[in-house]
């Protein structure tokens, strides 16, 4: 196995896209669970700047979730330092924030979930509604405006999400596995709705996923990390220009050499990791 | 639907009640009609719009004392940990115990009077009140306080618009099993202290056997609980429209 990426083949993202937004460096996390301390990251040092789109790949246990959390200020390092635009994180209009699960108040309506975001940002009434209306018109959820969560689609659930993130017009976005339980084709609108929302948004993304083929097609940057203890391997340069077309660039060859690289690596990960189903295993077809 | 399902059962119970009106001996069961013209005389003559009017003012008097103490010390129960934990025992404990075991000592506390009775009315509306309050708040949904923290909302913010509309499903389940209590309540404080409002109609009626009376003040109260629970469904179910919604 080769331990370095496969160069890009267009030049890397150019030098001046932006300052560095988020910084981490030594970063050092662990949970005490039962009396019993399990290192989450290890030594994460990771720098983003603005506007550029970094994926963080690697398999189950790999603190991709705890990294999000702490460059949202939700908890802090136990050793290291983490800066965002030059400030220890605090959550806060600044950094939007999609989960897996959505996390849509049930009680409020469509509207009301996403002006939600900006009752911490001291707007008036009028202003917030009006904002609320501008990003459901985005999203494409004006006809659901008076909804509630439990009306709506899968698909639909997660734009609310994304709206109420993008509302307070973040410099940074944090998206935890936001795909993950949507079905295959809702997913692959979705993307290409992220991407248009996000080449008008300019800010950076830090977007975790599992998925290979979603971290390519979405990323700049791909940041590979193993698990127990997370840590990151490889900061991989994705070099496919954009904008994308996000199907038919499955068949460009930078593609289908970076999918089989990381393929590959996350393939060996999984099957030397103790703590995983798969270890051990020839998964070779006979 | 359902009400032409509901009148249908209302006639069958009239003619079960019917039924045993006749094959019941000792004129211990009233027929159904006479029945309903002595509930119209004792309406006409002013005594049961009487009784009725003391017992409401028990009822409703305990009622809102055990409403207005109750969620407020449920809500900061919950919201603070340690004074949950520290009380949670004491609460199960004396929801635990027969409240008609504190009437002897109500009685010497306060006497017989409206005081004594509104607080046998608050001993028992009060509990399931408390209890499901706490519960509610101990029961909110951990991932949307993660979500507001991210949203930078300060940790009054997150009480005031996610713990609390969270946990008004679970007051109102205790709203509605404090307000059937607080009624049972009402009826056994008349019956055990001065013996006044309808509980007391029921004592004067049951003990001198005139069935006609005794009937129509036990289904003057079966009224007022359906009064109650309906007007709290409906409450529920505007407050909640979000759970049916769609």
């Amino acid at each position: 196995m080769s331990s370095a990426a496969p160069a890009p083949v267009a030049s890397a993202a150019p030098p001046d896209r932006g300052r560095q937004r988020i910084v981490l460096e030594n970063v050092f996390k662990s949970f005490e669970r039962a009396g019993q301390k399990t290192q989450v990251l290890a030594d994460i040092s990771l720098s983003a700047d603005d506007g550029t789109f970094i994926s963080l790949l690697g398999p189950s246990g790999c603190g991709k979730t705890t990294l999000l959390r702490l460059a949202d200020g939700l908890i802090a390092p136990d050793s290291g330092r983490i800066a965002v635009s030059g400030h220890p994180p605090r959550p806060g209009p600044e950094t939007g924030f999609v989960f897996q699960s959505f996390r849509l108040i049930p009680w409020a309506t469509v509207s009301a979930n996403i002006e939600f975001a900006l009752l911490p940002t001291g707007l008036g009434r009028a202003e917030r509604r009006e904002r609320a209306r501008r990003y459901m018109d985005l999203v494409g959820l004006t006809r659901f405006a008076d909804s509630y969560p439990g009306e709506l689609s899968g698909g639909m659930g997660q734009r609310v999400a994304l709206a109420r993130a993008l509302i307070p017009e973040p410099k940074i976005l944090l998206m935890d596995e936001p795909f993950a339980a949507l079905d295959a084709q809702t997913r692959e609108l979705m993307q290409t709705e992220l991407m248009r929302l996000w080449s008008r948004l300019g800010s950076v993304v830090l977007f975790v996923t599992h998925s290979v083929d979603e971290a390519i097609a979405l990323s700049d940057k791909i940041v590979l990390m193993g698990p127990r203890p997370g840590r990151i391997l490889e900061v991989i340069d994705v070099g496919l220009p954009r904008p994308r077309q996000l199907f038919e660039m499955r068949s460009e060859p930078r593609f289908i050499e970076l999918r089989d690289y990381l393929w590959n690596r996350i393939r060996t990960l999984v099957l030397t990791d103790p703590a995983s189903d798969f270890y051990g295993r020839d998964l070779e077809p006979e | 639907m359902t009400t032409v399902y509901r009148v249908l059962f209302m006639v069958l119970l009239i003619a079960l009640w019917q039924i045993a009106s006749m094959n019941v001996g000792r004129n211990l069961i009233p027929s159904p009609l006479a029945t309903f013209h002595t509930g119209t005389a004792m309406l006409a003559d002013g005594r049961l719009v009487g009784a009725l009017g003391a017992s409401l003012s028990i009822y409703l008097t305990g009622l809102f004392l055990a409403i207005v103490i109750a969620i407020p010390l449920g809500i900061v129960m919950g919201g603070i940990r340690l004074l949950g934990k520290t009380l949670e025992v004491y609460v199960y404990a004396l929801s635990a115990t027969p409240r008609v075991a504190f009437i002897p000592l109500i009685i010497a506390l306060l006497g017989l009077g409206f005081e004594a009775k509104i607080t046998v009315v608050l001993l028992g509306a009060i509990m399931p009140i408390l209890i499901n309050t706490y519960a509610g708040v101990l029961a909110v949904d951990t991932q949307l306080i993660e979500m507001a923290r991210s949203v930078g909302l300060s940790r009054t913010g997150i009480f005031v618009r996610i713990v609390l509309p969270g946990s008004v499903p679970f007051i109102i389940v205790g709203l509605r099993l404090g307000a059937t209590i607080g009624l049972i309540n009402t009826v056994v404080a008349e019956l055990y202290t001065a013996v006044t409002g309808l509980g007391g109609l029921l004592a004067i009626y049951g003990n001198s056997f005139r069935m006609e009376e005794y009937f129509v003040v036990v289904l003057t109260l079966a009224m007022i609980g359906v009064v109650v629970t309906e007007t709290l469904r409906l409450l529920e179910s505007r407050l909640s429209g979000w759970k049916t919604a769609g």
